[in-house]
């Protein structure tokens, strides 16, 4: 059992077994056209991904969804941080990111599709919005741990107030900045796909809901493995990404969750 | 008597200074619109939103499509709330349920869950049932896993104790387990019922014929830009209220509980 439990991805493999097996056993058991066995989307997914107009589609997805995520965390973190040191900055943005938290980002999409256009500029703007709040939450919680003494030992040796926040909050916050950003990485993808699904262009979102409306059950389906394995992925890699990074930290057992 | 006023008074200030940024943008809001920056078909001046939110308010039919999605919200999140527990608990209290659990956790919860609704509607109907089962599927992680991290790191003595005295291993994980766990559960709770919030309400813009999600939809096809706002405007504020109202079941709740929310 302690070895099966070092591979972690055999028994993530085992998982999406079962997880096709009662998706096939559902499928016997309704027998609806809505919802076609597993094998049948299984098979459509060669030929969707050998389609170089579908990979065109998921890198453009993907390209945006990184601006998005990467000018996100560029904003977001100094906000955060500042907010966690200074009980000014946190009084001032707290109440207004209490207004913004409820709103799902991706339904702003219309309004801001009437102002700057259907372009990848609105798409990236929602992602940016979608992924700011988690990451400013935690960079938020993160540095206001921060022990005191060691900010007052710094300060001691001459370190001014930005050097302090650049050197000593930021790294000391940086694991709880990771569980922010890994919210956000699911965020990216959930808020990538509503865009384009509002936004009908380009993108994985359209192929989808095209499918959807063209009623390919299969392709729906082999969509819905898409997107969940890059969900995955995005993950997966961002957990490399945190376990080097802040190999110092204690390891955290929180799995991403989040919303658009 | 000085400690009380002087704290009263930082409280104002932090309200004043909290005030100040959604004064700003609404301040440029209203410039944009007077010096007549934008088209008012684009950007209708705060004042004609804010004035038709409050119209609204009183308006049956806005009311009834806001009742809609609130009954859509509760039903999902009250259903992940008992599996969400109920599983994690479970998981807590048996290697067997933990180790079966776990990978398919590990698999499930970082897929965007919106990708999953048109296999949801497609085999529950365009009804209430499929946007519950949405809901149900992004508000369950948080609470699962808050749920058993926190009964995880239950204090082994208080269950020892408990079985001492005679109570069954059942009855302990249900009695003792979830009661120290509650403001780990508490935690996991008020992030699925934001994530309600927000899921109830894109399900409803994507395929539905009612609810505030489908308001803004049909405002945004007419091009009616005011009546793009209140479903914004409605769901926000939604938001504020039931935050407010789940801190103050959980104040209510964790009294006993040292300094946590």
């Amino acid at each position: 059992m302690a070895r099966l439990r070092s591979l972690p991805g055999l028994s993530a493999l085992v998982a999406c077994l079962a997880l096709l097996l009662i998706w096939d056993a559902l499928a016997r058991a309704f027998a609806v056209s809505g919802l076609p066995p597993p094998w049948g989307a299984l098979r459509q997914l060669p030929s969707l991904l050998s389609d170089p107009e579908t990979l065109l589609n998921i890198l453009a997805s993907l390209r945006r969804m990184a601006i998005g995520f990467f000018v996100a965390l560029a904003c977001a973190v100094p906000v955060g941080l500042m907010m966690g040191r200074s009980a000014v900055v946190a009084a001032f943005f707290n109440p207004l990111f209490m207004v913004i938290y409820p709103v799902p980002k991706a339904a702003l999409m219309p309004l801001i599709m009437l102002w700057i256009g259907v372009g990848d500029v609105a798409k990236v703007l929602v992602i940016f919005l979608g992924v700011s709040l988690p990451v400013v939450y935690h960079s938020f919680q993160g540095a206001r741990a921060v022990e005191e003494k060691m900010l007052w030992s710094a300060a001691a040796m001459g370190l001014s107030a930005r050097a302090r926040l650049l050197r000593v909050v930021l790294p000391a916050a940086l694991p709880e900045i990771m569980v922010g950003a890994r919210t956000g990485v699911v965020l990216a993808l959930i808020t990538m796909v509503t865009s384009e699904m509002i936004a009908r262009q380009t993108g994985v979102g359209n192929i989808f809901f095209t499918a959807l409306d063209m009623a390919q059950y299969d392709t729906v389906y082999a969509m819905i493995i898409i997107i969940g394995a890059l969900g995955f992925a995005c993950d997966w890699g961002f957990e490399a990404v945190r376990r080097v990074a802040v190999a110092w930290a204690e390891p955290s057992h929180q799995i991403a969750v989040g919303s658009a | 008597m000085t400690s009380r006023s002087t704290s009263w008074r930082r409280n104002l200030a932090t309200l004043l200074a909290g005030a100040l940024p959604i004064l700003a943008v609404l301040m440029l809001w209203y410039a944009v619109c007077a010096l007549e920056l934008a088209p008012v078909s684009l950007l209708p001046p705060p004042d004609a939103v804010f004035g038709r939110f409050l119209v609204l308010l009183g308006d049956r039919t806005f009311l009834s499509h806001a009742g809609i999605t609130l009954f859509r919200l509760f039903a999902g999140f009250g259903i992940a709330l008992v599996i969400g527990v109920g599983i994690g608990i479970l998981a807590a209290g048996s290697r067997t349920v933990a180790g079966l659990m776990q990978p398919v956790i590990r698999v499930l919860a970082p897929v965007p869950k919106i990708a999953l609704y048109p296999a949801f509607v497609l085999t529950l109907g365009f009804d209430h049932s499929s946007k519950i089962a949405l809901v149900v599927a992004d508000a369950v992680f948080p609470i699962l896993l808050a749920t058993y991290q926190g009964a995880a790191a239950v204090e082994p003595k208080l269950v020892w104790s408990a079985r001492a005295a005679g109570a069954s291993q059942t009855r302990c994980l249900f009695t003792v387990v979830l009661t120290a766990a509650l403001p780990s559960i508490l935690t996991g709770a008020r992030i699925g019922l934001i994530i309600s919030c927000i899921v109830v309400f894109l399900a409803e813009m994507i395929t539905s014929t009612d609810g505030l999600g489908q308001l803004l939809v049909r405002a945004a096809r007419n091009f009616q830009t005011v009546d793009m706002f209140e479903p914004i405007i409605a769901i926000s504020v939604l938001g504020l209220i039931l935050n407010a109202a789940f801190n103050a079941v959980s104040a209510r709740l964790l009294v006993g509980f040292s300094d946590q929310r």
